[in-house]
């Protein structure tokens, strides 16, 4: 997959950089969380996701396409629990200045 | 940790973006990824021999089909795709080059084609023997339907070059390799070429033998004519060596004494056996012919003509196939020629006369035995003879000055009485010939010269 991510690294980039932004926005964001329920029931599709691709059972282009999918999305949660350290880091300095 | 758990149930909303930018991102880089992968594969297989080799790529799972010429080859050629970075599966579609048994490769030529058909083991043995043929025929097409097997014998490619360097020596035929063994089929294009084939095939290589060789080579003519209006004796087509070349023209100079002779022969390999020890008579035959052609095809002698008188002709047709070696055919269509008009005792002394100065008739050394070389000037004086039938005819031997005289006497009498004798059994009435000798006694020239010895030997016909 490395060998291939030089033809979709800036798209690899963009899902950093928008889990980035979105890790800073949700720390002072101020909807709704998902219920944990649905985070359980999410959590089993991402395990079941990437489970199917380190057992390459999906064929051809599909399974490209998964791993091109859970590629981003590890980058993007990587780029949100990033951004939404460093918003709760530069908030709580903030704090006590205030 | 416990606020990244808090704060990451408010990132769902970041998906949607992120969803679209995978469907770009997929829709963009798919067919990208496919034409690497697929040009990465098929340069890991460069090196790697292959027959019908395909490599189609879906998304990163590279189907692999191909003819491979072994199994370790097969084996490290998925290995090598598989090792191609990127490379998610390999569809292994590949198998092995099917066997061929009996292993048979061929090579056959017709008019202005050679085909190569059969077997070959590799693309690299195939692409070696077309450029070969190509090569070794100059501007002959060459069609390749070679298809590829294993279990090709040991040094394949060797044996097969060297038998398509045969092809090139044939007009027409076949070639054929069936394993180890060479049978070989058609018609050579120059004499001497089965044998030039032959000797070739010497240097096959070691534990290949040839099962049948049925090439044909042109026949080995010779011809000679008789041209009794231009004195002529024209020899044509082959002969062996130079050495028998000299030896028939001395033997046809003997035998034609009054005929020039047009020498056409050419030297050429290929003569049946015992080419000179039946082409020697032959022309002793056609020399008795008034007019007549020798033609001398492989081991078949046919001579054809008009021989002088019934008893020539009957002596051609059953006694000369006897003189050949075996194996030796003689055809004989021998007729005899009208009796010229017959003439009176002057006229017949100066036709003796005449002909008696164009050649001598010839005796072994010391002996009275005729030399076969001398049966045409005998036909000839006999054919004379019988134009004069109411003459008496004194034949009359004489020696050089050499040796004893009585001997010399003796001898001159004895050769004498040989002539007669001839004359007799050519069926002349013996009371018309008188034998008589004289020695050295009656000398042309003289005796201090060998051309004058030489002279002085002879036989005289005299009409009463």
């Amino acid at each position: 997959m490395t060998a291939v991510a030089t033809f979709f690294w800036g798209w690899l980039l963009t899902a950093l950089l928008l889990g980035f932004c979105m890790g800073w926005i949700a720390v002072v964001h101020r909807a709704q969380g998902v219920p944990k329920v649905w985070i359980g029931w999410l959590s089993l599709l991402a395990i079941a996701l990437v489970a199917a691709s380190f057992t390459r059972i999906v064929p051809g282009r599909f399974g490209y396409w998964l791993d091109l999918f859970l590629v981003m999305f590890a980058l993007y949660l990587c780029g949100c629990a990033v951004g939404s350290w460093l918003r709760d880091w530069v908030v709580s300095r903030s704090k006590p200045a205030s | 940790m416990h606020g990244l758990f808090k704060w990451s149930s408010k990132w769902w909303p970041g998906v949607i973006p992120l969803v679209i930018f995978w469907g770009i991102a997929a829709w963009t880089s798919t067919a990208t990824v496919e034409a690497d992968l697929a040009a990465r594969s098929n340069a890991a297989l460069k090196d790697t021999v292959l027959d019908k080799r395909r490599i189609s790529v879906d998304g990163r799972d590279v189907t692999f089909a191909a003819n491979a010429f072994s199994e370790d080859g097969r084996l490290s050629a998925v290995a090598s795709v598989e090792a191609v970075p990127g490379v998610r599966l390999v569809n292994d579609e590949t198998r092995l080059v099917p066997e061929a048994k009996p292993y048979v490769w061929s090579a056959e030529r017709d008019v202005g084609k050679v085909t190569l058909g059969g077997n070959a083991p590799l693309p690299s043995s195939k692409g070696k023997l077309m450029e070969a043929a190509k090569a070794n025929l100059g501007g002959i097409e060459v069609a390749d339907q070679m298809a590829l097997s294993r279990g090709a014998p040991t040094r394949f490619d060797a044996a097969a070059l060297l038998l398509l360097d045969q092809i090139g020596k044939l007009k027409d035929g076949k070639i054929t390799l069936t394993d180890t063994k060479v049978s070989l089929a058609g018609m050579a294009r120059e004499l001497g070429g089965r044998e030039a084939i032959v000797g070739a095939l010497k240097n096959l290589p070691e534990g290949y033998s040839i099962a049948a060789n049925d090439i044909q080579a042109p026949p080995y003519v010779f011809q000679a004519y008789k041209d009794p209006v231009a004195l002529t004796l024209t020899l044509t087509g082959y002969v062996p060596d130079n050495n028998t070349h000299a030896a028939l023209v001395a033997a046809a100079g003997r035998k034609f004494f009054s005929e020039k002779v047009v020498d056409n022969l050419k030297a050429s390999v290929g003569a049946p056996s015992g080419f000179a020890a039946a082409v020697v008579p032959a022309l002793g035959a056609l020399s008795r012919l008034s007019t007549g052609t020798l033609v001398v095809s492989d081991r078949e002698v046919k001579l054809s003509g008009d021989a002088l008188y019934d008893a020539a002709a009957g002596q051609i047709r059953n006694g000369l196939g006897k003189d050949f070696p075996q194996g030796w055919q003689f055809k004989a269509e021998v007729t005899v020629k009208p009796p010229s008009a017959p003439v009176d005792a002057s006229v017949c002394q100066q036709l003796f006369a005449d002909l008696l100065v164009k050649g001598r008739i010839r005796f072994e050394s010391g002996k009275a035995d005729i030399v076969p070389d001398s049966a045409g000037l005998l036909d000839r004086l006999i054919e004379i003879a019988m134009r004069c039938p109411t003459t008496n005819i004194e034949v009359a031997g004489h020696t050089d000055s050499d040796g004893d005289e009585a001997a010399n006497q003796a001898l001159s009498e004895k050769r004498a009485q040989a002539v007669v004798d001839y004359l007799v059994r050519a069926g002349l009435p013996a009371s018309r010939f008188t034998a008589v000798g004289f020695g050295s006694t009656q000398p042309l020239a003289g005796n201090d010269t060998e051309d004058g010895k030489a002279q002085n030997r002879r036989i005289e016909f005299v009409v009463k």
